[in-house]
């Protein structure tokens, strides 16, 4: 080889090298995916990087971080009701606020919010003023130094005596300061095809399982679910720890130490293996990229258990009976309820338990460094007014609201929201407990959950839980 | 004559400076003309390259750095995840290299021989080469997806494993044969070796057809002329004389394959479970799913000591290359 080849291909190793070295180390340096692997992940993340709408004459700009875009009017856009609704309430914003503050939403796909927030508050990038993080993904913020502290602000404002104490816990960091504004509950419950289960949906796991076996000889599947290792492990706080609850099972010692060896945690699993290996669920609950919504759209599987804001992307439905429900919106889960076709249900509870439910907190936080701290407050106070709050939980946050003068609202007295709050209050609780490092929790357990239930099903389960407690707590002591 | 010579010959005031000038720019102009581009690289793959080192012995507590020392690298070389990894990668590049040098030696082959139409043929087995990592998994997931995708129920058949087959994207691992190696694979990992290789088919072909082009056609007369069957005349002639290119191709696959994260992310996400989450992507799942910049860094610099190693390798072989290769 001549020693100009040679010295081609040494500089092109070289680069290659380099590049490995700097490539996803470097938070200032690391370049953002352009494509998103997310179902809900808003299409046009790529318009973020755009330079703002400019304000109004002497109106100071808020920079919002939603993860749906305004401007995208696409009917098959996945978040295509959250669009609608930031539509229509950003003009009434601007209006009202016309001449001191005008919003801009830079939307951001859902599952790289986190990383762009850590990325513009530790490069020196451009940084929101106010985005939207679920409750779990706080601590990686947290970490990283992201997060304002909203403490005493928070404390002052007069709807904070409105919101749900739990909620609030969720917020508050270690060191007991609060960080973000709870806006919306995530519960995790069933919706299920009435149809399948003719006397009614079954309380416990045995009765599930007698269901399952006489679904599973009419070819439909008992239950579909989120159940891969998919996205950082967001398994975990579906299906997961809601099964696990269920048998009174959780993950953590209340001390900061992960705990998964426990008595209730291995019956949990038991059955959570017994249903995968019956086949009493279909394959595509293990191939992720949120895929195992098929099987309930097209009634192949009878129950889902999913966060209540599924009624937001699961459709279009077609019912056992072959109802059709094609709006491809929203309106065809909640019109497929109306019609008493789907009806939502608690998971049923392990022997001798009550029903657990999984929940993560929808929230409004300020990164530190934020420009405009004032109008995100306003911002903020703007969308805790209960009536703005009602249309915002009722939009994109789908879920139950934080704040009881919310909980009012004519809104939630619907049918979908009736039942969806009678299968959930006071059994909702966080997966992640007192554990302080949610990303690295929530791979090591879904790693080892799926490993328990599909990957290995011959191994042991008080092994495996062990050894994934142990390997957490030796990383994160 | 003489005394205008003289004049002549003495320099102006200020010309012997001019000279040393212009001799210092003649002998730095490489240097100068080098530079831009040095600054260019000094900015986007230098300074992030070192900073990579300095974050991976750092911790982020709060927002503020913290020194740990090589507290980082004992978590990562101390996790499961590590381990799996190293060796999940180990068998992607062994698959992926060997399969692709494979089908591009046959093609390659198959494409010297004057064909009609080769020109037709080199540009479609071209199409690959310009797709995306991203585009080229999803592609492939769609076609797999349990259920629904179109191959699945050609796998589903009870041919691949009683009583259902398997699904590519799903079916979990066989028993590993020993507790510290994952091996076998999972059907997804022997997908994504099929996937990465179609897609860098058609580049290491067009390297190893150009390599066949140059072997001398009056050797292999020659060759025949002496007696030599198609068979010697390749194993004594062609492919010593392609094995550079080969050993070229292999390398570049290699350090490709090792740190090419786009058609794992868009084709299994590291599963099912962690069957295919090879290095490249375990980086990605530490530092942007995790932010753990700290432990990710350290996983990045322990990622550029394996490419060193292999850039090492690379180099010494083909520096063997001139003292000829012996098989």
């Amino acid at each position: 080889m001549s020693s100009i080849k040679k010295l081609l291909f040494a500089g092109t190793t070289l680069s290659i090298v380099l590049l490995a070295a700097c490539g996803g180390t470097s938070p200032t340096a690391a370049p953002v995916a352009t494509s998103a692997p997310a179902a809900t992940a808003a299409p046009k993340a790529a318009e973020a990087t755009k330079p703002a709408d400019k304000p109004a004459a002497g109106a100071k700009q808020i920079t919002v971080w939603y993860q749906f875009d305004e401007k995208n009017t696409d009917p098959k856009y996945d978040e295509r009701d959250s669009a609608a609704w930031l539509r229509k309430t950003l003009p009434l914003f601007n209006t009202e606020m016309a001449g001191k503050y005008t919003l801009v939403n830079q939307p951001q796909a859902f599952d790289k919010m986190g990383l762009l927030v850590v990325q513009a508050v530790q490069g020196g990038g451009e940084i929101p003023d106010v985005m939207t993080s679920a409750s779990g993904g706080l601590s990686g913020l947290l970490k990283n130094g992201t997060l304002t502290d909203l403490t005493d602000w928070i404390k002052a404002q007069s709807w904070f005596a409105t919101l749900d104490p739990n909620s609030v816990a969720a917020c508050t960091g270690p060191d007991g300061k609060i960080y973000c504004v709870p806006t919306v509950s995530s519960p995790i419950l069933v919706y299920y095809w009435v149809d399948y289960f003719p006397g009614g949906f079954p309380k416990t796991t045995d009765e599930l399982v007698k269901v399952a076996a006489d679904l599973k000889a009419k070819k439909v599947s008992a239950l579909t679910y989120f159940g891969s290792t998919d996205f950082g492990g967001n398994a975990v706080g579906r299906y997961f720890y809601t099964a696990v609850a269920s048998f009174g099972g959780k993950f953590d010692d209340g001390k900061g130490q992960m705990k998964l060896n426990t008595p209730e945690n291995i019956a949990a699993l038991t059955w959570m293996r017994d249903v995968a290996v019956k086949g009493y669920n279909p394959e595509t609950v293990f191939a992720g990229k949120f895929q195992e919504e098929e099987s309930f759209k097209d009634a192949s599987a009878a129950a889902f258990p999913t966060g209540l804001f599924g009624y937001r992307y699961v459709n279009p439905l077609t019912s056992p009976k072959g109802t059709k429900y094609e709006t491809k919106t929203s309106k065809d889960m909640i019109d497929a309820i109306n019609a008493g076709e789907v009806k939502l249900a608690s998971f049923p509870a392990g022997p001798g338990k009550t029903s657990g439910c999984g929940t993560d907190y929808g929230t409004l936080i300020i990164p530190k460094g934020a420009k405009n701290l004032e109008g995100a407050q306003a911002y903020i106070n703007w969308l805790m007014d209960p009536k703005q709050n009602a249309e915002y939980v009722f939009g994109p946050g789908g879920g139950i609201p934080t704040s009881s003068a919310t909980a009012k609202d004519p809104l939630f007295s619907t049918s979908f929201y009736k039942q969806g709050i009678a299968a959930t209050t006071g059994l909702c609780t966080t997966w992640y407990g007192s554990l302080t490092n949610t990303p690295d929790a929530a791979k090591i357990i879904a790693t080892a959950i799926y490993n328990i239930i599909k990957g290995d099903v011959k191994s042991d389960i008080a092994t495996v839980l062990t050894k994934a407690e142990t390997e957490y707590n030796k990383a994160n002591q | 004559m003489a005394a205008t010579a003289q004049v002549v010959s003495k320099p102006k005031p200020g010309m012997h400076s001019r000279r040393i000038r212009q001799s210092f720019l003649s002998r730095t102009l490489p240097f100068w003309l080098l530079l831009p581009s040095l600054l260019v690289l000094a900015v986007i793959q230098f300074y992030p390259g070192f900073y990579s080192i300095f974050l991976s012995t750092q911790d982020y507590q709060g927002g503020t750095m913290k020194y740990v020392g090589l507290q980082n690298f004992s978590k990562v070389i101390g996790s499961s995840s590590f381990t799996d990894s190293v060796w999940l990668t180990l068998m992607f590049l062994l698959g992926y290299a060997i399969l692709t040098l494979s089908v591009s030696f046959t093609v390659a082959l198959f494409l010297n021989r004057k064909l009609r139409l080769s020109g037709l043929y080199l540009t479609v087995i071209f199409i690959p080469w310009v797709l995306s990592d991203i585009i080229a998994g999803l592609v492939f997931r769609l076609f797999v997806v349990p259920d629904y995708g179109l191959l699945a129920p050609v796998f589903a058949s009870p041919l691949f494993g009683s009583p259902d087959g398997i699904s590519l994207l799903t079916t979990p691992p066989p028993s590993p044969l020993t507790e510290a190696i994952p091996f076998p694979p999972a059907p997804a990992m022997f997908l994504l070796i099929f996937a990465a290789a179609w897609k860098a088919v058609p580049f290491i072909t067009l390297l190893i057809l150009a390599a066949l082009q140059t072997v001398p056609r009056e050797v292999l007369e020659s060759a025949s002329i002496d007696g030599a069957n198609g068979i010697a005349s390749f194993r004594f002639i062609t492919f010593p004389l392609v094995v550079p290119t080969l050993v070229v191709a292999m390398f570049n696959l290699t350090l490709g394959g090792i740190n090419g994260v786009g058609m794992v992310f868009s084709l299994t996400n590291g599963g099912p479970g962690t069957a295919t989450e090879v290095l490249s992507f375990l980086l990605y799942t530490l530092g942007f799913g995790q932010l753990e910049f700290g432990r990710a860094a350290a996983l990045s610099v322990l990622m550029t000591v394996i490419n060193l190693v292999l850039i090492a390798l690379a180099l010494r072989m083909s520096h063997s290359d001139s003292e000829g290769y012996k098989f």
